[in-house]
């Protein structure tokens, strides 16, 4: 009880935050009764899961400092659980969803053990190698298509059908995710406010010193990327049921793992808004760079440079992202 | 046992060069700790510039090494004074990601300049001839030339490391930065001229490469992931290490070699269902996590 008032307790925000946030909560609730372009509800959709993974990532990567690129594992995890069990035993998804978080979570214990012992740089590029070894496992494994990947096909079953997850209009996965979307940003809530949430923040600050203080390091970031691979692999699951085909090379990418990393960093990592505000940035500019210049004959590549050029510029003039730059404002009037 | 012996030369040949490719990495991280994902990129650059200097010109690619080092050592400066100097003043989380900014910036600009598909390089005066050695040995004379090149600019790298003002220098700067400052050392001129010898030690690999292994916008990442392999087998910032961990590694990327030998010595039949082939880059991959969890210095590693 205590821990369900802590989740939606938001006290501590101005009230300037707090009334942004509602508005476009509203916004976010009515936007597909306005909306009647296919391209931007698409967008949206991937906006709203790339902070959901962005939220993932935030929990260990912002409130404990272990920048962790091998995101696009877990994500691959749960496609494959909920693709493989519909197309071979017909599982519904809200079976195979949480199946797939379980998978993830203990798969996230193998490799976090080991990997929980090395820090900064040396953790950072252990995790591109463990996420790209299990790429390379998925993409010869027969039983779940090997390369070719996997195709869930509609026409078999009756859209909507809710308890599949199978829908013919994007407006249902909107709704869908958005709901995934608004738990997530409670349980993040709730997340940086309890005990883990502030051992966390004192194991980023000094390893040591929370070592003294009796806490068990290890553990407490072992835990911690649990949380975060259950949120990863829970839209990854959602991933499978809204793409319908998955291939290792697409779900699993190190792009993806970086992308990942890159929203909740731009940003602003160990903020509560900060993915959001990330992915909301960069989802957008993605889709329509692509839409308007990626299209065009003989420019192929040109949006990722000014995406590429987008990044650069972030990491060498604001590390702490955007809303470091409000943070900074708002210290600044305080004085 | 042929298959053996060639396998065990095929892994030495191609160890040497990953050993320059990984080369640049490990002195651009003993000297300032940032991890550049860019370098695989840096490797792709300067494979394009052996190529199209080659095809220009019409010299044999194996003379446009000076051309490639050049380009190389000019990336590495202007992308140093350009770019790193400004993420060094962040946590380690920008540069992580700064450099892998860096690392879509120069795919994705090779892209629109050179389009997505396969080039390789058809003439040349040792392009797809080889010599045997006897026992079905078969050396590629490009391989073999690019191996023993690679051992002369290792050795050049490091004579420059050990036996000159400079390299003491630098190593000053990677030991204790402030430190060298205080001694008179330029370290930001310093920590340049590691970009500059990193970028130019990469292009040159590059350029050997080009040799005999075609080239396209997307080489770049695996080789950034073997290069890390090496460096971190090797303990970040060693230059013997590097050379001997490429071998290493090279061995390790032959692996589906050594499987057939043993399938076949063994006659085992589930052995041959096993497709070793798509496994060749997991194995580099496996070995970095096992290092990496198991021995963080690396073999010869000074610096943690």
């Amino acid at each position: 009880m205590e821990t369900l008032r802590s989740a939606f307790d938001f006290s501590d925000f101005p009230r300037l935050d707090i009334s942004i946030a509602g508005i476009i909560a509203i916004f976010l609730l009515v936007f597909p009764l306005f909306s009647s372009s296919a391209f931007a509800m698409a967008t949206m959709i991937q906006f709203l899961m790339f902070s959901l993974y962005g939220m993932g990532w935030n929990t260990i990567g912002g409130y404990g400092g272990q920048v962790d690129l091998g995101k696009a594992q877990y994500v691959g995890i749960g496609a494959y659980t909920t693709a493989v069990l519909l197309i071979r035993w017909d599982i519904p998804f809200w079976f195979s969803m949480p199946l797939g978080i379980c998978f993830a979570v203990v798969w996230s214990f193998i490799i976090g053990y080991p990997l929980f012992r090395l820090k900064g740089h040396y953790f950072a590029i252990a995790t591109i190698a463990t996420s790209l070894v299990l790429m390379d496992l998925f993409g010869v494994w027969e039983f779940v298509g090997a390369s070719r990947g996997l195709e869930i096909s509609p026409i078999k079953y009756h859209p909507p059908d809710f308890w599949r997850l199978i829908f013919k209009e994007d407006i249902y996965y909107y709704y869908v995710i958005l709901c995934f979307f608004f738990i997530g940003i409670l349980y993040v809530n709730g997340f940086r406010k309890s005990r883990l949430g502030f051992q966390l923040r004192s194991i980023k600050d000094n390893e040591d010193v929370a070592r003294s203080l009796g806490i068990n390091v290890h553990w407490a970031k072992i835990k911690t990327y649990a949380i975060a691979t259950a949120f990863v692999s829970m839209v990854g699951s959602f991933h499978a049921c809204y793409i319908k085909s998955i291939e290792p090379e697409d779900t699993m990418s190190l792009d993806i793992s970086i992308l990942i990393a890159l929203m909740a960093m731009l940003g602003g990592a160990g903020s509560l808004w900060g993915p959001i505000i990330g992915a909301a940035v960069l989802i957008p500019l993605k889709s329509y760079l692509k839409e308007w210049l990626g299209a065009a004959a003989g420019l192929a590549g040109i949006d990722l440079v000014i995406y590429a050029m987008i990044i650069m510029l972030i990491s060498a003039l604001e590390p702490r992202g955007i809303w470091g730059i409000v943070e900074k404002r708002r210290r600044r009037k305080r004085q | 046992m042929d298959i053996l012996i060639g396998s065990l030369v095929a892994g030495i040949l191609i160890g040497m060069i990953l050993a320059l490719v990984a080369l640049g990495l490990t002195i651009i991280f003993g000297v300032m700790d940032v991890v550049n994902f860019a370098h695989g990129e840096f490797l792709m650059v300067g494979m394009y510039t052996g190529l199209l200097t080659a095809q220009a010109t019409g010299m044999d690619p194996l003379l446009t090494l000076p051309v490639s080092a050049m380009v190389g050592f000019f990336l590495g400066v202007v992308c140093y004074y350009g770019f790193i100097k400004f993420l060094m003043r962040g946590p380690m989380v920008a540069q992580l990601l700064g450099t892998f900014g860096l690392m879509l910036f120069l795919r994705n600009l090779a892209l629109l300049i050179f389009g997505s598909e396969d080039r390789a390089l058809h003439h040349g005066l040792l392009v797809g001839k080889s010599f045997s050695m006897g026992m079905g040995v078969i050396i590629p004379a490009t391989k073999l030339a690019a191996a023993i090149l690679s051992v002369f600019a290792f050795l050049a790298i490091w004579l420059l490391m050990n036996r000159t003002k400079t390299g003491k220098a630098l190593t000053a700067t990677a030991l204790n930065a402030q430190g060298a400052r205080y001694m008179g050392i330029p370290t930001d001129r310093m920590n340049a001229l590691a970009w500059g010898i990193g970028g130019a030690s990469v292009t040159i690999a590059g350029a050997l490469l080009v040799n005999f292994w075609s080239v396209n916008p997307f080489v770049g990442l695996l080789f950034t992931m073997i290069a890390f392999a090496i460096v971190a087998l090797g303990g970040f910032g060693s230059v013997p290490g590097a050379f001997f961990a490429g071998i290493v590694v090279g061995m390790i990327m032959e692996f589906p070699g050594f499987w057939d030998f043993l399938t076949y010595t063994l006659n085992w039949d589930w052995m041959m269902d096993v497709p070793m082939t798509s496994f060749k880059y997991t194995g580099v991959y496996l070995a970095y996590f096992i290092i990496m969890v198991f021995r963080p210095r690396g073999l010869f590693g000074w610096k943690h």
